[in-house]
């Protein structure tokens, strides 16, 4: 089923995988690449992509969502606004 | 770069200059020279708001914008760096905790960080961890029933931990990093003055010893493994921002110095300002003034737009800042001659502060090393 969800996922999915490709110098980066373990990316961006998805997608990443697995590759990521954005709307 | 600002923006900071030549130029040197500063200055501040300057006014904060408060520092830059370090690090610990702190942990030290009430201390750099914060060794243990932590360690360095009645402690726990409030007075917690520095000398250095210190788990702010990668760093921006800004007042107070000086000292049948190579001082001097205007009037824009780039941003405007005030301050004293290497004139004392600013908040060659990857690897993307 292609929901409205569906494509607003894909669309959050391709606009962090351009922020992270256009950020950190590597060609490719899969869905569930984990960006923390395999040294795609280090400490100093986190910030940086907490910042970006909080302005991008209007949401505040707060204590309780500091959750590795909630940023730790693109689909977790990508996930977690599709969850913050619902919580929002709910 | 007047034109960059609002009305509202320049206003305030013709504010912030008229009380810091009042209330701040007369006595830095007295400060700086008995290395400390009095409380009734430290309560003028907190009666004007400035130690809550970017709190929200929830939180009995002013709500400023971060244009504005990075004219506040650089007003209080060239007055005084050892009193703008106050500023600095009661905003590194207020926003960390805006963002981070539990709404109780918000609710009991934001207002009163936020009036001046308390004054905070970021208790991060250690005797063998400044720059590489990764290398942090105190240590954080959990108690026999899990009620409480345990902190044993030391942090060296720790800007206004002799004022300070809260601290913001960064350590480890099980080897996750771990950020917990200290209130000051707390047993095992002992707070030794660092005298005779260069520089910053009445900015309330000490180092801090934690033996068996109880911290109670309510004090602990975010989570365990994300105090190194998303509290400290929250500080650290705000730290960058206010030092950069720092710098760049200390600049102008070069620039003003030397012009002032060049137009009435006389050598032979012409002023200072008439010698060519003293022009070409003043001329650097001053093309790093605007340039240096412009690079933190960027910073704290994207910051204010909570923009990515903020962070980039506000390397860049330290790095340059931090080296800019230290030529200048070496040149105005140049300029000044014998009477510039004297405690009357406060171009000595800039001569000595400016050096610092290279050195806190990341050194210089860790700015470089860090925007030096950041163009590689965006040449490196482009190229692609």
């Amino acid at each position: 089923m292609t929901s409205v969800n569906a494509v607003t996922q894909d669309g959050i999915r391709k606009t962090v995988r351009e922020f992270i490709l256009s950020s950190i110098n590597i060609t490719q980066l899969d869905d569930d690449d984990n960006l923390f373990e395999s040294g795609i990316v280090n400490s100093l961006f986190a910030v940086q992509l907490m910042t970006f998805i909080e302005k991008t997608f209007a949401i505040e990443v707060e204590m309780d969502d500091l959750d590795i697995e909630n940023f730790k590759s693109l689909s977790a990521t990508t996930a977690f606004v599709v969850r913050k954005n619902g919580r929002r709307s709910g | 770069m007047q034109h960059l600002l609002t009305e509202r923006q320049k206003a305030r900071h013709a504010e912030f200059k008229d009380f810091v030549a009042l209330h701040v130029e007369p006595f830095a040197e007295t400060w700086d020279r008995e290395q400390s500063i009095p409380d009734d200055v430290i309560s003028r501040l907190a009666h004007a708001g400035f130690l809550g300057s970017s709190l929200p006014p929830d939180y009995g904060g002013q709500g400023w914008d971060i244009v504005t408060f990075g004219l506040l520092n650089e007003a209080f830059g060239k007055g005084s760096s050892s009193l703008t370090g106050v500023l600095t690090v009661q905003a590194m610990v207020s926003m960390a905790l805006l963002k981070w702190g539990t709404e109780e942990q918000k609710a009991t030290w934001l207002p009163p960080l936020a009036k001046g009430e308390m004054l905070a201390a970021f208790a991060l750099t250690e005797p063998g961890a400044g720059s590489d914060i990764q290398s942090l060794v105190t240590e954080f243990t959990k108690s026999s029933k899990g009620d409480f932590l345990i902190l044993n360690g030391h942090k060296k360095w720790i800007s206004c931990a002799q004022f300070a009645g809260i601290f913001l402690v960064f350590g480890k726990l099980e080897q996750r990093s771990l950020a917990c409030l200290v209130r000051e007075g707390t047993p095992g917690l002992d707070v030794e003055p660092i005298h005779d520095l260069m520089g910053f000398r009445s900015a309330g250095l000490a180092q801090l010893t934690f033996n068996n210190v109880e911290v109670p788990l309510a004090n602990v702010v975010a989570k365990p493994g994300f105090a190194l990668s998303h509290v400290a760093p929250v500080g650290l921006q705000f730290g960058r921002i206010s030092t950069a800004c720092s710098g760049l007042g200390l600049l102008r107070g070069c620039f003003e110095e030397s012009i002032a000086h060049a137009a009435v000292r006389r050598v032979g049948d012409k002023t200072v300002g008439e010698i060519g190579m003293i022009r070409s001082l003043i001329a650097r001097m001053g093309t790093d003034l605007e340039a240096g205007s412009f690079l933190c009037h960027n910073a704290c824009r994207t910051e204010q737009d909570h923009v990515p780039e903020a962070f980039e941003k506000t390397l860049a405007a330290k790095h340059f800042t931090s080296r800019a005030a230290v030529r200048a301050a070496n040149d105005a004293v140049q300029i000044r001659g014998a009477s510039g290497c004297h405690a009357s004139s406060p171009v000595s004392r800039y001569y000595r502060d400016a050096k610092i600013m290279e050195i806190i908040e990341g050194t210089t060659q860790v700015h470089e090393d860090v925007l030096g990857k950041i163009f590689v690897d965006r040449a490196g993307r482009l190229g692609k």
